[in-house]
């Protein structure tokens, strides 16, 4: 068992684990944050996509020892009782989600790529979410959420600056 | 080089099947605080259904979609439902869920007749209110109307209905008859371009025109519209299950058995056409299955505009596609030799 403290969400927490526990498990077993989804647990379908020092990750194929020391953000990270990350609620204003069981990668996977260039163009985008497989919308209401996540960022910007 | 394409395929769909019997069953509650609850036996899988079920309760009873609660899929609780197949959900179920939320509606209509001395005939339900279609201002809360049919007349506003979709048997001596309760029609419209060098194929956009009734929910509708076209593209281009000879699955990954990404799909133009169906719910038919169907035959339309060539065995993979334009030239060659 190896002993393993992770920074999640901003809360530190701690669990003893086995060596091959993968990080997506010590999240939804060790620690009950359910929201990253065990989809192929093989890296290809992102569900279960983290952010771990700010890149984006799948937690299944991250050890959960490799996570020791590290700063994880998780779906649940994001929002609030009251409130929802502007990702979230432009995801569910456009009705972006349809089973909603690749929403929580998608979400992360697009909030790694705002931190990183909050102005993409679409083919950033589109290539942002590639490792996010989708069987229900066809991406097409994901791309437009994330874009206009992007306008609205850029007009608070363009208002911040012209005040 | 790269060549381009256009192709269009148009298809018709049929809803509520009949071949057996295709029942939906639903039960409808008023509660004292003017919500509802529903009971249904349908499962959700991403298709928006227990949604459209919720505001199909709403209308009737008129009130607003977020004030009704669906419960649903649990066979210890829920009536019986023919299941989340054939696109008949928003139909069949929904039928019943109106036809429930009808007779749950009856109820509040006698007790409110009572409270504002006007027909049943005369009232109508809408904006959480109970009121004269004629004079709007004698009015009174569903809320409060529930609430007086429980406690003050012993009569609990609730309603169940189920719903079998109406056909005429096919006569076994002419052939003719009604199978299929309603039909949905749709058409879309494929632009590609085709690598004659290698065969490869990329969608850049797909149009597509579905009528679908009265759409109870335009965006899901559309959602569902833009997710069946990306499986007619993987199943028009890249999915295929191969197996050995011993009958085992040689690629059950999602590495090797490909489904489209955000990178494969191309721009899509949804453009939902209204129509009006007598008897699904508020005129609506059904969306899922169909979406799917014209974007395959549309793509190899494109292709075959494309490069001249027509694939007949999906998915049509870039060396299907290379090994037709190879032996079409062969043949044009051969022509021209032998002319």
């Amino acid at each position: 068992m190896h002993h393993i403290e992770v920074t999640i969400n901003g809360v530190l927490r701690r669990a003893e684990v086995p060596p091959e526990t993968t990080l997506l498990s010590a999240l939804r077993d060790s620690w009950g944050l359910t929201g990253s989804k065990l989809g192929c647990d093989v890296g290809d379908c992102g569900a279960c996509t983290v952010l771990v020092d700010g890149l984006s990750v799948n937690a299944c194929l991250l050890l959960a020892v490799q996570a020791d020391g590290r700063e994880v953000v998780t779906i649940e990270g994001l929002s609030g009782f009251e409130y929802l990350h502007p990702l979230q609620a432009a995801f569910e204003r456009l009705s972006s989600y349809q089973c909603g069981f690749c929403a929580p990668g998608m979400i992360i996977s697009a909030k790694a790529l705002l931190d990183e260039n909050p102005a993409p163009t679409e083919l950033e985008i589109r290539e942002a979410l590639a490792g996010n497989l989708c069987r229900c919308t066809g991406y097409t209401k994901v791309v437009d959420a994330i874009t206009e996540v992007c306008r609205d960022h850029a007009n608070a910007v363009g208002v911040e600056e012209s005040a | 080089m790269k060549r381009p394409g256009r192709g269009i395929a148009c298809m018709w769909y049929p809803i509520g099947f009949t071949v057996a019997a295709n029942p939906s069953s639903a039960v409808v509650k008023v509660n004292e605080d003017g919500t509802a609850t529903l009971l249904t036996g349908t499962v959700e899988v991403g298709q928006g259904s227990l949604t459209v079920l919720g505001q199909i309760a709403a209308q009737e009873l008129g009130i607003s979609a977020d004030d009704v609660h669906v419960v649903s899929a649990d066979t210890d609780t829920t009536p019986m439902d023919t299941g989340a197949i054939a696109s008949r959900t928003t139909f069949v179920t929904g039928n019943a869920v109106r036809l429930a939320a009808a007779e749950a509606k009856s109820i509040l209509f006698e007790v409110a007749s009572e409270m504002l001395g006007v027909e049943t005939e005369e009232l109508e339900a809408a904006d959480h209110k109970i009121r004269s279609k004629t004079f709007p201002d004698k009015q009174v809360a569903l809320a409060e109307v529930a609430v007086r049919a429980q406690i003050v007349r012993g009569r609990p506003p609730l309603g169940s209905a189920s719903f079998n979709p109406p056909t005429v048997a096919m006569d076994p001596e002419t052939g003719q008859g009604k199978p299929f309760a309603t039909y949905v029609y749709a058409t879309q419209i494929a632009e590609v371009e085709v690598d004659d060098e290698t065969g490869e194929v990329e969608v850049l956009r797909i149009c597509a025109a579905h009528d679908s009734g009265t759409t109870i929910n335009p965006a899901l509708a559309e959602g569902q519209i833009e997710g069946g076209i990306a499986m007619g593209i993987g199943m028009a281009l890249e999915e295929e299950i191969l197996f050995d000879a011993e009958g085992g699955q040689v690629n059950p990954n999602l590495t090797n058995y490909l489904i489209p990404t955000s990178l494969d799909m191309p721009k899509i133009e949804v453009d939902i056409v209204q129509s009006y169906d007598p008897v699904g719910p508020f005129g609506a038919k059904g969306v899922g299955e169909p979406t799917l169907v014209p974007t395959m035959p549309a793509i190899l339309n494109a292709i075959y505009d494309a490069v001249g060539v027509r694939i007949a065995d999906l998915p049509a993979t870039a060396e299907k596609i290379l090994m037709a334009i190879k032996e079409k030239e062969r043949a044009e060659v051969k022509q021209l030799g032998s002319a």
